[in-house]
Formats: structure tokens, C-alpha cells, sequence
């Protein structure tokens, strides 16, 4: 799970390297737009569909495994 | 190119952020003056109240008004149609939305039809793919006001595209066509000129369709050709004797019916028709023909042909978006009228042993005109399509062409005739104004290839280096701005006469002195001004 989140991660973004302490905050391509971007490729990735207040909490790399993980489970 | 688009909503998933800037949503009076493209994509409001709702759409084609005397005359504005797929309707006979959408699509049709540089995009091409669920995802609408399903939003990036390059002239040239289980159902070798399935009952009336439909297309300026592993006499024969067959031998330009191998075949339709590979595509319904051509020439577009007749239509549709185009010139629809001449003038060069001869009895007539309403249009469709006989390659829009003209540079256009018939305008040259007030620049040079090889493009050039002589200029300065296609032209200037003075970055810098030279037009040709 954690390698297919970091993939989406670092394709939508374009990045060359991502790790889990990848977040908004230290990530210059992580704007509102790549944001709704990552949303839906997540979404793709995982077949599953995000909640609206979910979506806001998606800060960092944990919150995203986390809100994930209780969706598939 | 910089893209600069009027929205009412967020669109950035659309447009993307590169090269793109957006205005505030509804806001017409921030304008980018910089931008070398205007789009208008507005979504259809969403608003529960009808009135308001109806209201807010008979103001926009105030706003788009506004916005076209504002932006620069030379720059061209998009404008997407209206769609409404998302109106929340209270009485079943209440249609005030729908005819506030059609009266602001008619008006902007009409809008384009009058202002060359407004363009229409018909958004209904791309909505009705979809179903009007699929085109809206509400969540995302209530987050961050997206009306358009970030989900297709790639698909609509691609579709935009092609619309652009319909706008920008970018398009194919030639289909090349397979006959048996394409034109018709069954195999003329085997079941005879009567016994293929063409008009009449299913699988014969899909196949008509289609052959209708590949006549439509040649007359909007198409080029078709054939390429069929069959005995040529056959065909022949069934064009004479079938009445069910719609596309007959004068639709087609050239063809290529025998048992070769088709990589080669149509390689030398290419040539025939001296068009590039890459403006080809391939239709036929043999898949291992068209992995053949896939891997040969891969240049060649090879779509793949439907398992069942009945899926016909759709394939149409799809074909349809690689020749689409704004709107067709005059040049077009003589294509294939043209390209038959050709071959006849090659047919009757093999009757002269002096080349000279041949020549002058094809009483080549050249008329030289200044730029004009009537040809800006091919001319910028030449620079665009234009890419063997082109000394710079410039790509140039119908304003382009328009600013050299109001800028006082020299636009000048070439039509050639002969005996066999008229070519239209085939050729063009631009020169700009320099700082030095003796000298001109040639900025383009271009000439189409069906009518290369008969001198014509020295006796042009020389024509209008007199005129730039009559009118006191020194200098004339050219380039050479070298492509993977334009070699066969990389010594023209010094053919001409022309003095290299740099070839440091790779182009080729010429000068000419108009004073010490003159030029002179071989006889043969009787030029017009």
C-alpha cells in the first residue's frame, strides 16, 4: 500500500524521488490543483471514492495511508 | 503560445497551468494583452433559479463583444458553444433555458461567420460522448468549483487539441483505401462484379454509407487514393459495370491496384501525389496490412477498421476528426482535380527529349499577386502545410499574413497555370521591411511541391527581386533555416546567386546586391503582375 501511494504521489507530481515524509508544506508541486489531481488518481488507484471532509484532511503522506487503509479495509 | 482564457468556473484541470492564464471567474475587464490566443469557455451556470439562470446567459454575448474589441485585432478568440446538460428544470414545458442557450449559440455562429478572427468550437462535439452524469461529479463541483468531471478532463485536453490544430490547419492530406471488405463486402476476385455486397440489404447498404461518405469527404478537399492487392482490370471492369458502387475512378487521385507489397505502394504515392507520409492514412480492414505499414512506415496513420459493418459509422465519425479543418479554401477542393493533371503533365514530360521543349509547351503562366482578401488565407494555409520547398518554415495564421500587410511588408503570392489546367496559388513570398531602410529580409519562400521541377521557383523569386529593385531597395537578405524536410532546398540561394555570409548557428545567412545584378526571366514563362 505504501509504494502504490508514494507511486501516485510522485507521478502526479511529476517528482523524481518521494518518500513518506513527503506533505503540503514541503512539497512545492503539492498546490490546489495537484492536490485535486492526487484525489483522483488515488481514487483510480484504489477504487475507491474520497468523502469531501476527507479530502481536506489529506495533508501529508500518513493522513492519506491512513484515511486509505480505512477504505479498503 | 500563450493561452489566455475568459472562465466562469475552474478550468485549470482543462487548460492545464503551463502557458495558460485565467481570468477571475465572470471577469471580462482583466485582460492579458500578451497572450497569442483568446479562449472564451464558459460552463453553463449553476443555478436553481430559471430567470436569473436565463439571464446570466443573454449578458454573455454582450461580455464576448466587449472582449473582441478589446483584445488585439490580429489575435484570434475562441468561443465554446454553449452546453446544457445540467439545468434543474420545474415544468416539463418550460424550455426558456434551452432557447436562451440556442439564441447565444446562434448569435456567436453568426459572430464568427462575420470576424475572421472569431472561432467557433462546438463543445457539443465533445459533451455528447458522454452522458450528462458523467459530465458533472458534484462532489468536486462543491469543493472547488470544477463543472467539468476532473475525470475526463484528460480526454478533453486531447479533444481540445485537435480542435486547435483543425483551427491551426494541422490535418491529414490522403486517405488510402483498401477495396475488398472495405468498400464493399466480399472479395471482387472471388465473388465477382455482381456478387460483392454493395446498396441493397445489410452488410451492402453499411458499405454504401461509407462510400457516400468518402465522396463527402473528397469533395471537402480529401485526397483519396487506393492501395489494393487485386487485378487491376477487375476493378476497372466494376467501376464500368456495377451501378451500386457511389465511389468511382474520378474520386480517386491516384492509384495502386497489384500485387506488391503496400509499404511500397503507398510509398510511391507519396511520391506521386508529392505529399509526405505523414499526412497518409491508412484504411483497411486487414489487420496484418496494417501492422505491415505500422512497422514500415510508421509515419503513416493506421486506424484500426471495424470487426462488423455495422460499426461503420462510428469509424466515419473517428476519421472524420483527422481531416476536420475550420473551414476549406478554394485550393482544396480542386485537389483532386489537380493532382489527375499532374500525372497527365508527367505523362507528356516523357514525350519531349529536351526538357526546354516540354516546358514551353505547357505555356506556364505565373501570376504574381500582392496579398489580398481572397488569398490571405491560403497564404497562411501554405505556410502551414508547406514543408519540402519552404526555405524557413515559418507557421503563420490569416492574421499573421494581415500584420505584414498593415505593417508595410511584402506579401506577395504566386498562382501558376499551364495548358493542363490552373494549380491555384502555390506559392508565396514575404518580405519584411529592415532597420537598414535599403534592405529587405526574406522571411518566407515557399513553393507547393506540385509545382516544383519546372523552374518556376527561380523565375518567381527573380520576378519579385526586380520588383524590390524597382522600388530602390540594395539588399536583399535570405535564410536557410534547415528541417528534417526542407533539404532538398538547403543550396537554393546559391543557385540563385545569393552570397553566404554566415552559417554559424546552423541556418545560412545570404545576402544579395540588387544594384550590380539584374535578373532575368526565362521567356518561357509569361508572368503576370
Amino acid at each position: 500500500m505504501k509504494d502504490r501511494i508514494l507511486k501516485v504521489i510522485k507521478e502526479t507530481f511529476e517528482l523524481n524521488k518521494v518518500d513518506e515524509t513527503v506533505s503540503q508544506k514541503n512539497c512545492e508541486k503539492w498546490d490546489s490543483m495537484n492536490h485535486l489531481n492526487l484525489v483522483i488518481a488515488l481514487e483510480e488507484e484504489f477504487d475507491i471514492s474520497f468523502e469531501p471532509e476527507e479530502i481536506a484532511e489529506m495533508k501529508n503522506f500518513d493522513d492519506i495511508q491512513k484515511i486509505i487503509e480505512q477504505k479498503v479495509r | 503560445m500563450k493561452q489566455f482564457i475568459f472562465r466562469n468556473s475552474t478550468v485549470e484541470n482543462l487548460f492545464g497551468t503551463t502557458e495558460v492564464m485565467y481570468s477571475g471567474y465572470n471577469d471580462i475587464h482583466t485582460i492579458d494583452f500578451d497572450a497569442d490566443l483568446y479562449i472564451w469557455f464558459y460552463m453553463l451556470p449553476v443555478k436553481v433559479n430559471r430567470q436569473l439562470l436565463c439571464e446570466e446567459i443573454h449578458s454573455y454575448y454582450q461580455d464576448i463583444l466587449y472582449i473582441r474589441e478589446q483584445i488585439p485585432s490580429n489575435k484570434n478568440l475562441l468561443v465554446f458553444t454553449l452546453q446544457n446538460f445540467l439545468d434543474f428544470k420545474y415544468l416539463s414545458g418550460d424550455f426558456s433555458v434551452e432557447e436562451a442557450v440556442s439564441s447565444f449559440n446562434s448569435q456567436i455562429a453568426e459572430l464568427a461567420a462575420k470576424q475572421a478572427n472569431v472561432k467557433l468550437i462546438d463543445f457539443s462535439r465533445f459533451t455528447k460522448k458522454y452522458a450528462s452524469e458523467q459530465l458533472i461529479d458534484w462532489k468536486y463541483f462543491f469543493i472547488s468549483k470544477i463543472q467539468l468531471n476532473p475525470k475526463i478532463s484528460k480526454t478533453f485536453h486531447e479533444w481540445f487539441n485537435k480542435e486547435l490544430d483543425a483551427i491551426q490547419l494541422k490535418r491529414k492530406k490522403c486517405i488510402v483505401l483498401d477495396l475488398d471488405n472495405t468498400l464493399w463486402g466480399g472479395i471482387l476476385g472471388e465473388d465477382g462484379i455482381t456478387g460483392i455486397k454493395i446498396g441493397g440489404d445489410y452488410p451492402g447498404n453499411a458499405f454504401l454509407m461509407f462510400q457516400q461518405f468518402l465522396i463527402e469527404l473528397e469533395k471537402n478537399g480529401v485526397i483519396l487514393t487506393i492501395c489494393s492487392k487485386n487485378n487491376e482490370q477487375d476493378v476497372l471492369d466494376l467501376w464500368e459495370q456495377n451501378p451500386y458502387i457511389m465511389l468511382k475512378k474520378e474520386h480517386i487521385a491516384a492509384y495502386r491496384i497489384n500485387w506488391n507489397n503496400k509499404a511500397q505502394n503507398i510509398r510511391e504515392l507519396a511520391d506521386e501525389l508529392n505529399i509526405g507520409l505523414d499526412s497518409m492514412v491508412m484504411v483497411d480492414d486487414n489487420p496484418s496490412e496494417r501492422e505491415l505499414i505500422r512497422q514500415l512506415l510508421p509515419m503513416v496513420e493506421t486506424p484500426d477498421f471495424p470487426e462488423h459493418p455495422y460499426l461503420l459509422p462510428q469509424f466515419m465519425n473517428s476519421l472524420t476528426s483527422c481531416f476536420y479543418i475550420y473551414s476549406v479554401t478554394k485550393e482544396d477542393l480542386l485537389k483532386t482535380e489537380q493532382y489527375k493533371a499532374n500525372s497527365e503533365r508527367i505523362r507528356e514530360s516523357k514525350k519531349y527529349d529536351d526538357f526546354n521543349e516540354y516546358l514551353k509547351s505547357l505555356q506556364i503562366e505565373l501570376k504574381i499577386d500582392t496579398a489580398n482578401p481572397f488569398n490571405i488565407s491560403r497564404i497562411a494555409q501554405m505556410t502551414q502545410k508547406t514543408n519540402q520547398f519552404n526555405l524557413t518554415t515559418q507557421r503563420y495564421t490569416d492574421t499573421d499574413i494581415l500584420n505584414f500587410v498593415e505593417k508595410g511588408d511584402f506579401v506577395y503570392c504566386l498562382n501558376v497555370k499551364d495548358k493542363f489546367g490552373d494549380n491555384g496559388n502555390t506559392g508565396c513570398l514575404i518580405l519584411q521591411k529592415s532597420e537598414n531602410e535599403r534592405e529587405v529580409i526574406i522571411d518566407t519562400f515557399l513553393l507547393s511541391c506540385r509545382i516544383l521541377g519546372k523552374g518556376i521557383e527561380m523565375a518567381f523569386l527573380n520576378t519579385v527581386l526586380n520588383i524590390m529593385k524597382e522600388k530602390g531597395y540594395k539588399n536583399i537578405q535570405a535564410t536557410y533555416i534547415p528541417t528534417l524536410k526542407n533539404i532538398q532546398v538547403k543550396d537554393f540561394y546559391e543557385k540563385a546567386g545569393f552570397e553566404l555570409v554566415d552559417s554559424g548557428s546552423g541556418n545560412k545567412i545570404y545576402r544579395i546586391d540588387l544594384e550590380i545584378r539584374t535578373f532575368q526571366t526565362d521567356p518561357i514563362y509569361e508572368i503576370k503582375l
